[in-house]
């Protein structure tokens, strides 16, 4: 029921469109990519989607990182704006149900948008790589990865908004990380393993470097510990105000 | 019976005292009128009858229901208004209201009931953000007459109101015990609004309760004191002058 109540409230606050158009543009991106360099990409050796991920999935990422910096900030915006939030602490509710209903339409829109641009990617290898081929499997396999890993980045980024009650600070913060992660170097795998630098990755690398379960394991604990963090900050807060 | 007791109720901010062993007893089916100077603890106190804030010490009762174990039924019980109206600007009044009933588990009804006791009802379609600061103050009094909660905490719920919303208001506040026999903690900075619909009331200077009963009692105990008694707002003023001087304030 409150994740029904949230999906509710962001009514009229731009937050589906937002998602939507992001997730429309990057999925538009690796097929104008193809329109324009298509013979650099298909005369390259080795797996057609592997080449395409490769090619593409920094930019599709890096759309679905500020989507998800926006979403949580226009979600938490919504809340502080006009006391709202207030509200809710007043009623026999759980704040915590409340966040996690937020993470959950987060990573049920993630999770769609990851799927189309995932589909995207195999359709282009197919209509282009004339010896490609695809099953449905290994598109939910590849879905499913990158969307696990981008799940402490989502969870961290509503964790600072809903600390911040000026939706620019958390805003700002978003941004400096995602420009941040940028000047460490992207081969390094301590550093891959953080929020806002894991999405990058790919299950293809990832897979290669045999680093699969571990990956995938880290991206959950950094969940549950984001998660954890917004359960003391909700624990504590009342001590303060 | 006392739907509402404090048993020495203290919240602190550093160096500074908010509330000091405050002990409130609000008696079921009346109204409590909460008076005080800005600053005197008034709007903290309520916040943590809400569980908004922690008690630095001291506990509190409602309903025969402690807090903090018993802090969801406790909230169930209560319908509140504190400090400005608290909506969603991007819903409507009526979007507004239907989240608090889902949360209640209240019929689909309630949301007309209160809209109509508020006076809403013509704007129930209207975003919340375009309502003016009356209708918004009326939808935040209707976010908590919602249901007819048996407790009702509201603090200033009359700010921003033109004159004849002030008395729609007061009048609708003075007649909920009768009508739903619930239990109204009321605060103003307005003395004759509390004048006007308190059965009691409980004057707060500095965190510090000076005073807790009827207002034939408080017209006593001004006599007795040698304070003007002829309204409250002289006896208020009095009391208030008198603390400061005694305590050095």
């Amino acid at each position: 029921m409150l994740f029904l109540l949230e999906a509710k409230k962001i009514k009229h606050t731009g937050y589906l469109a937002a998602f939507l158009l992001s997730g429309i543009i990057s999925c538009i991106f690796p097929i104008i990519h193809m329109l324009v360099r298509a013979e650099t990409f298909t005369s390259l050796p080795g797996n057609p989607y592997v080449i395409l991920i490769n090619a593409n999935w920094k930019m599709m990422t890096m759309f679905n990182i500020l989507i998800v910096i926006c979403g949580a900030c226009i979600m938490y915006h919504t809340e502080y704006a006009n006391s709202g939030m207030l509200k809710m602490v007043t009623l026999p509710v759980n704040s915590i149900h409340l966040f996690f209903s937020k993470f959950l339409i987060t990573a049920l829109l993630l999770a769609g948008i990851i799927f189309s641009q995932i589909t995207v990617l195999v359709g282009c290898a197919l209509h282009w790589f004339p010896n490609a081929s695809f099953d449905f499997i290994s598109i939910l396999k590849n879905t499913g990865f990158q969307w696990l890993i981008f799940l402490p980045t989502a969870m961290l980024m509503l964790f600072l908004s809903s600390v911040c009650k000026n939706m620019w600070i958390s805003l700002g913060i978003g941004i400096i990380m995602v420009f941040t992660v940028s000047i460490f170097p992207q081969d390094n795998f301590v550093v891959s393993l953080f929020p806002f630098c894991s999405p990058y990755q790919t299950l293809a690398v990832v897979d290669e470097n045999s680093h699969t379960q571990f990956f995938c394991m880290s991206c959950i604990i950094q969940t549950v510990l984001f998660y954890l963090a917004e359960v003391l900050y909700l624990k504590t807060r009342r001590s303060f105000t | 019976m006392n739907m509402i007791e404090t048993h020495n109720l203290t919240k602190v901010y550093g160096d500074f005292t908010a509330v000091s062993n405050l002990n409130l007893h609000i008696q079921k089916g009346r109204v409590y009128g909460f008076l005080g100077p800005n600053g005197a603890g008034k709007s903290t106190t309520m916040k943590m009858l809400l569980g908004l804030t922690y008690p630095t010490s001291g506990s509190f009762t409602i309903n025969q229901k402690k807090y903090p174990q018993d802090r969801i039924s406790i909230l169930k019980e209560i319908g509140s208004f504190i400090e400005s109206p608290a909506f969603y600007g991007n819903l409507t009044g009526e979007e507004n209201l239907d989240i608090i009933r889902k949360i209640l588990g209240l019929p689909q009804s309630s949301i007309n009931d209160a809209l109509e006791m508020v006076g809403l009802i013509p704007y129930r379609k209207k975003l919340a953000k375009k309502y003016s600061l009356g209708m918004k103050q009326r939808l935040g009094l209707a976010g908590a007459l919602i249901g007819q909660p048996p407790i009702l905490i509201l603090d200033e719920p009359t700010n921003g109101l033109d004159p004849v919303g002030i008395h729609e208001i007061r009048t609708l506040i003075k007649s909920l015990p009768q009508k739903y026999n619930c239990t109204v903690l009321v605060s103003s900075h307005l003395l004759p609004e509390i004048e006007r619909m308190a059965d009691d009331i409980g004057i707060l200077n500095h965190g510090h309760l000076l005073f807790e009963g009827t207002l034939d009692e408080l017209r006593m105990r001004a006599r007795t004191a040698g304070y003007s008694a002829n309204n409250l707002e002289d006896t208020f003023l009095a009391m208030i002058d008198a603390d400061n001087q005694q305590k050095g304030w």
